[in-house]
C-alpha cells in the first residue's frame, strides 16, 4: 500500500513537469494549429538560461524561471513573426519540417556553445525530502508541481482576462472572422507562440534542477507533450493540466512493473497516445471541435 | 507564348540529358575497380569512399521514393517511416546472425516483414489524419526502435540489445560494387513502382484521396484498403533497403537502424525533388544526400568553412542542414523539379510569390 501511495506521489509529481512542457504546446497547437518540434529544443534553451545564472552567479534555480520566461517569449515571438508566419498557410507537412528545422539550428547552436557536456542545478535542497513514515516526498519536484500548476493558471487567466488573450482565444474559435474584426493576426499569433515559448522556458528551468541538461535532452520532451496533450484534449489549459498529470501517474506505473525499468517510456507513452487517439480522439477532458 | 514553351521544352531537355550523363557515370564508375578493369588501365574513377557514399544515395532513393507513395502521392505525413528500415534491417540481421540463413534467402523476409508491420499498425493509425498521424507514426518509430533495443529474452537481449548485432561478412567477390548495385537494384524497383502507381487505377485512388478523402470514397474508392495498401507498399520497399544495409554494414544497432534524422531526411528529400512525382524524391535524394555529405567535409571536393574548426565541422554543417531546410520549406514549396516542368522559372518573382502563398 505505501508503495502504491509512493508511486501515486511520485507519478504525480513527476506529472508537474508534463503539465509545464505541454501548457505551451497545447496552445501553439490549438491557437495555431502548428505541431511544434521545436518545442524541446525551446524547453531546453530554459534549462540553460537556468543553469547559466545559477553556475555563475548563483541565483536559486526557483528565482531564474522568470527570465527563463522572459527571454524564451522574445525569442519565441521573434522566431514567429520573422519565420514561421511566414509559411502559416502552408500544408501542415510544411510547419512540420520548418518546425524541425528550427529545432535542428537551435540543438546544434546549443552544442556549439555549450558542447556535450551534462549541466547540472543542485541547489543545496535537491536530494532532500520530507519523510512521511516509508513515504518520501522530495522537495524540488513538489515545488515544481506548485510552479507548474502556477504557469497553468497564469496562462488560463492571460488567456481569458487579457485583451492579447482574448484575441488569442477569437482566433482559436475562427481565425477569419477574428481578422475581421480588427485582430492583427501577425502580432497576435507572435504573441501566442512567444507565450508558448515562455512555458517551454519555465519548464526547463524546472528540468534543469531533477536531471542533466545536454543540447539534446529537450527531444523527449517534445513526443511527451505531444502525448500529454492527445491525453488531456486540445483547446483547454485544465486539459492539459490533467493530461500531464495522468501522463505523469501511467509513466510511474509502467516503470514500476518488474523487468521493464525506465527503458520503454516512450513505448509505454506512444502505445497509450496510440489508443487513445483511436478509441477516444478528443482527449479524456476535450471537447469535439 | 509558342516560344516561351519551346525554351522551356529545350530546359528541360537539358535538364533530362544532364541528369542521364550523371547518372551513367555514377553506374559506370565503379566498375572501373573491377581488376579487368585496372588489368586493361582503365583509371581509377571510384575509389571505397565514393562507393559508400553512392551506396548512401541509393538507399535514400529508395526511402524518399517509398515515401512518396504515402506521403507524396496519398497525401499521408508519415514520419515514422525509419520503424520500417529498421525492422528490414533487424529481421535480415537477425536471420543471419542468428537462425545462419543465406543472405539471399534473408533480404526478400525483411520487406515481408516490414509490410506485415505495416498493415497491422497502418489498420488503427490510418484512421486518424493530419497531425494526429504525423505524430502517431511518429511515436511508432521511436517506440519500435526502443523495444528492438531493450526486448529481453530468458534474460538475454532478444535483438542484440544496446551491443548491437554484428553479421558474418558475406563473402563475394567486389563485396562493395555487389552493395552498391544491389542498393541501386532496389531504387530501380521502388523508382518502377512508382511509376506504375501513377499510372494505375489503385494511383488514382490514391491521387483522389489525398485530394478530398470523402470524395474518393463516394466515387467508391475504398479508402481504407487504398491507404494501407500505400502505407504496406512503402514499407515493403524501406524495409528491402533496411535489409540490404544490414548485411551491407554488417553492425546494426538502435543508431543506425532507426535515426529519427532518417524520417526528416526522406521527407525533405521528396519535398526538395518534388513531391507526387516519379523521379522527384529520387533527384532530391541525390541533391540533398550529396549536400549533406559535402557540408560534413567527407567529399573528395571539399571547402573551407571560414573561422570554423574541424572540431565544430559537423555541428556547423548540421545546423546549415537546419537553415536550408528552413529555407526549403519556405522559398521552393513544390520542390526544384517544379522549375523543370515548363510552367516556372526560378527568379526573385518566383521566391517571393512562394512567400506570398503561404504567409500570413
Amino acid at each position: 500500500m505505501a508503495d502504491f501511495v509512493q508511486l501515486v506521489i511520485l507519478g504525480l509529481l513527476a506529472g508537474g513537469i508534463y503539465v509545464a512542457v505541454g501548457v505551451g504546446f497545447s496552445l501553439v497547437w490549438g491557437v495555431l494549429n502548428i505541431v511544434n518540434l521545436a518545442h524541446g529544443a525551446l524547453v531546453i534553451v530554459g534549462g540553460y538560461i537556468t543553469w547559466q545564472l545559477f553556475a555563475a552567479l548563483h541565483i536559486d534555480p526557483f528565482l531564474t524561471l522568470p527570465v527563463d520566461a522572459v527571454a524564451l517569449f522574445v525569442l519565441g515571438y521573434a522566431l514567429q513573426r520573422g519565420v514561421i508566419n511566414r509559411i502559416i498557410r502552408a500544408p501542415l507537412l510544411f510547419t512540420f519540417l520548418l518546425t524541425f528545422g528550427v529545432n535542428l539550428v537551435i540543438v546544434n547552436i546549443l552544442l556549439l556553445i555549450f558542447g556535450s557536456d551534462y549541466r547540472s542545478v543542485t541547489p543545496a535542497y535537491s536530494g532532500q525530502g520530507l519523510e512521511l513514515g516509508t513515504i518520501v516526498i522530495p522537495y524540488v519536484p513538489v515545488i515544481s508541481l506548485g510552479v507548474a500548476i502556477l504557469l497553468a493558471t497564469l496562462l488560463a487567466l492571460v488567456l481569458n482576462r487579457t485583451r492579447i488573450g482574448l484575441a488569442i482565444s477569437a482566433i482559436a474559435a475562427d481565425r477569419d472572422a477574428a481578422q475581421l474584426v480588427g485582430i492583427d493576426l501577425r502580432h497576435a499569433y507572435a504573441v501566442t507562440y512567444g507565450l508558448g515559448a515562455a512555458c517551454a522556458g519555465v519548464a526547463g528551468g524546472l528540468i534543469a534542477m531533477i536531471q542533466a541538461v545536454t543540447p539534446t535532452a529537450g527531444e523527449p520532451y517534445t513526443l511527451q507533450a505531444f502525448v500529454v496533450v492527445i491525453l488531456g484534449g486540445l483547446g483547454r489549459v485544465s486539459a492539459t493540466v490533467v493530461g500531464g498529470l495522468a501522463f505523469g501517474l501511467v509513466e510511474a506505473f509502467g516503470q514500476s512493473i518488474p523487468g521493464s525499468g525506465s527503458v520503454f517510456a516512450n513505448a509505454i507513452a506512444f502505445g497509450l497516445m496510440v489508443i487513445v487517439l483511436v478509441t477516444r480522439p478528443q482527449g479524456l477532458l476535450g471537447r469535439l471541435r | 507564348m509558342i516560344t516561351r514553351t519551346q525554351a522551356d521544352r529545350r530546359w528541360r531537355r537539358v535538364f533530362l540529358i544532364v541528369g542521364g550523363v550523371v547518372a551513367a557515370y555514377a553506374l559506370l564508375a565503379p566498375l572501373t575497380s573491377l581488376d579487368a578493369a585496372q588489368a586493361a588501365n582503365i583509371p581509377l574513377l571510384a575509389d571505397r569512399l565514393w562507393f559508400r557514399i553512392a551506396t548512401f544515395i541509393a538507399m535514400f532513393v529508395v526511402m524518399a521514393t517509398a515515401w512518396n507513395l504515402i506521403g507524396g502521392i496519398t497525401g499521408y505525413a508519415a514520419f515514422g517511416n525509419v520503424a520500417f528500415f529498421g525492422i528490414g534491417a533487424y529481421t535480415t540481421g537477425m536471420l543471419i546472425a542468428k537462425a545462419k540463413w543465406p543472405f539471399l534467402l534473408a533480404l526478400p523476409v525483411a520487406p515481408v516483414a516490414a509490410a506485415l508491420f505495416a498493415t497491422l499498425v497502418g489498420l488503427p493509425l490510418l484512421r486518424l489524419r493530419g497531425h494526429y498521424f504525423a505524430v502517431a507514426s511518429l511515436g511508432v518509430g521511436v517506440a519500435v526502435g526502443e523495444l528492438v533495443q531493450n526486448l529481453d529474452f530468458r534474460g538475454q537481449p532478444m535483438f542484440g540489445g544496446a551491443t548491437g548485432l554484428f553479421l558474418p561478412i558475406y563473402a563475394v567477390p567486389d563485396r562493395d560494387l555487389f552493395f552498391f548495385y544491389l542498393m541501386v537494384l532496389a531504387a530501380a524497383l521502388s523508382i518502377a513502382v512508382t511509376w506504375w502507381v501513377l499510372r494505375s487505377r489503385f494511383g488514382y485512388g490514391l491521387i483522389a484521396i489525398r485530394e478530398n478523402e470523402e470524395a474518393a470514397a463516394v466515387i467508391g474508392v475504398n479508402t481504407t484498403l487504398y491507404k494501407v495498401a500505400a502505407f504496406t507498399l512503402a514499407a515493403a520497399l524501406t524495409g528491402l533497403a533496411g535489409g540490404i544495409f544490414s548485411q551491407w554494414n554488417v553492425f546494426i544497432n538502435q543508431d543506425n537502424t532507426f535515426p529519427i534524422e532518417y524520417n526528416v531526411q526522406m521527407i525533405l528529400m521528396a519535398l526538395l525533388g518534388g513531391t507526387g512525382t516519379v523521379l522527384g524524391p529520387a533527384a532530391g535524394a541525390v541533391l540533398l544526400e550529396l549536400l549533406i555529405q559535402f557540408l560534413g567535409g567527407s567529399l573528395p571536393i571539399s571547402f573551407e568553412i571560414p573561422l570554423v574548426s574541424d572540431a565544430a565541422r559537423p555541428i556547423v554543417a548540421q545546423v546549415m542542414l537546419g537553415v536550408l531546410l528552413v529555407v526549403v520549406v519556405m522559398f521552393v514549396p513544390r520542390g526544384v523539379i517544379d522549375l523543370f516542368g515548363g510552367r516556372t522559372r526560378l527568379g526573385w518573382a518566383y521566391l517571393r510569390r512562394s512567400l506570398r502563398e503561404t504567409s500570413l
